[in-house]
């Protein structure tokens, strides 16, 4: 382990790989709470896949078509709000066919997104990249986004926590109460597509449904309450990040693969203790 | 006057299909309604027809003389929703839950404020439950459940108290004591309750509609009537046809 620490002291791509695990793991556990209490994970996983599409669409702007100023991580929030809206809107006005559109968004985007890709230089490593990601990968000024980001997430659950908790709970007492019920369920998925856009830069497409599920889910099992589970998930998502950087440093493994690996076998250990 | 709501010639269709035809009724301040009716017979669709969850596909709905669609939150009525449609593994505390009836209330930055805390915990204390709010909904008992959604709606401190078979899905214990403590509001607030049990609620309510597409109004005096000879049951067994 020593060496480890000494060799985060030293590199400094491994400490902003740290860094960058840490706070993703603010934005996940908070909003996985959110996506696991109120069972909106098929929806995150849409929006998730559906951002390769804005990534792979301004790395062919950047790459191919020589536009410095974009990056792949405005493509990816762009596209991931975007999505987050487009499913919003199909869940409060379009119910019938709700799981098919969610479905056909997922396919959809990530068709779009290999496609752009395709068409830029270095097709293969861009793609890995995005899709089991590449802790390693991360730019200073990456991290000042995430950073942002994060305040940006914690802010508004500050103020909008108890109108998140009714919603997630029981909508119609929220009409009642006078509460812009479709804002603030949009508002929600918004922050979920935020907080995706953070842990692709960790875990990559992929992995992000682990990191958004798995630190709430097991959190769950311990705690009744929802802010309670937020905390203990914010723990344990920075507690898997850490870790599993440590272990993939010394094994040599892929970062965002092990970490995910070491999130679910936690959960399954878990889970094992409820019977 | 004195009539807190009131459905003008209100009909509602869903998907073609004719659930309610033509319903007016007023009800005043301070009464007690039983709304019975056969499954199906549009008992739902008319609370929320009420609530406006739904909106009517012709005529009006009135709060205390005003149109419904001028009423943008519905100002004091509060609903008490049947405690089984509840996510038994949602993650809320009793009191979390109560709070959410003073949320008209809560300012931007999103604190309760101690007065806040204060009426729920009193309606709390009204549906005799003084002790669980710190205990998780999803442990509670059917019946503990169903007090707790009553002291949420208690919370809002409503003009009108709307019930969805608040003795549904409880044992008889509790439903006793959801009858004792919606004796005690008796008078204070309008309540309006779906119910299959007119039996049992008979000495509270004052006034009884039945549903079955079409809304038929009994007076109290008419009830007891039918209770005194004996026939207080004829409408239900009409009903069922």
């Amino acid at each position: 382990m020593v060496s480890f620490l000494e060799a985060l002291y030293t590199n400094s791509i491994l400490l902003s790989a740290v860094i960058a695990g840490l706070a993703s793991s603010v934005a996940s556990g908070i909003i996985g709470s959110y996506v696991v209490v109120k069972r909106i994970v098929f929806i995150s996983g849409s929006i998730s896949h559906s951002v390769l599409s804005g990534i792979g669409f301004c790395l062919w702007l950047e790459r191919a078509k020589g536009i410095a100023w974009v990056s792949p991580l405005q493509g990816a929030l762009i596209a991931g709000i975007l999505s987050a809206l487009l499913i919003g809107w199909m869940h409060l006005y379009h119910r019938q066919r709700e799981d098919s559109i969610i479905a056909a968004l997922w396919s959809i985007g990530m068709a779009t997104g290999v496609l752009f890709i395709s068409q830029t230089p270095g097709f293969n490593v861009e793609l890995t990249n995005f899709l089991i990601g590449n802790i390693l990968w991360v730019t200073p000024t990456d991290l000042a986004v995430l950073f942002a980001l994060d305040i940006v997430i914690v802010l508004t659950v500050l103020c909008c926590h108890k109108r998140f908790l009714i919603i997630c709970f029981d909508e119609e007492q929220a009409k009642i109460q006078g509460l812009h019920v479709h804002a603030l369920y949009l508002l929600l998925l918004v922050l979920i597509a935020v907080t995706i856009v953070l842990l692709i830069q960790v875990v990559g497409i992929i992995l992000v449904m682990t990191m958004l599920t798995i630190p709430a889910a097991i959190a769950n099992i311990f705690s009744s309450r929802l802010s309670h589970i937020m905390w203990i998930a914010v723990f344990l998502s920075a507690l898997f990040c850490f870790s599993g950087t440590a272990l993939a440093y010394y094994i040599d493994w892929p970062g965002g693969a092990t970490i995910a690996l070491l999130a679910g076998l936690a959960y399954v250990v878990s889970l094992l203790r409820l019977f | 006057m004195s009539s807190i709501i009131s459905l003008k010639k209100v009909s509602f269709l869903y998907d073609r299909t004719l659930v309610l035809d033509n319903v007016s009724f007023d009800i005043e301040k301070g009464a007690f309604i039983g709304v019975i009716g056969p499954n199906g017979g549009g008992k739902t669709t008319l609370l929320k027809l009420i609530l406006g969850f739904l909106k009517p596909s012709s005529g009006d709905i009135y709060y205390f003389d005003q149109h419904q669609n001028q009423n943008k939150r519905i100002k004091s009525i509060s609903y008490v929703p049947q405690s089984l449609q509840f996510d038994k593994q949602f993650p809320i505390s009793v009191l979390e839950l109560v709070l959410e009836g003073r949320l008209f209330n809560l300012p931007w930055y999103g604190k309760f404020s101690k007065a806040d805390k204060t009426a729920a915990l009193q309606a709390l204390d009204l549906v005799g439950l003084p002790d669980f709010q710190h205990r998780a909904f999803g442990t509670l008992s059917g019946g503990q459940a169903q007090r707790v959604l009553i002291a949420r709606a208690l919370a809002s401190e409503p003009e009108v108290l709307i019930l969805d078979e608040p003795t549904a899905s409880v044992d008889s214990e509790s439903e006793a004591e959801i009858y004792r403590i919606l004796k005690k509001l008796q008078g204070k607030v309008t309540i309006i309750m779906v119910t299959h049990n007119l039996q049992a609620a008979i000495e509270l309510v004052n006034q009884v509609i039945c549903v079955k597409q079409t809304v038929t109004l009994f007076s109290p005096e008419a009830i007891c009537e039918h209770f005194a000879l004996g026939l207080y049951h004829a409408p239900l067994i009409k009903l069922r046809d």
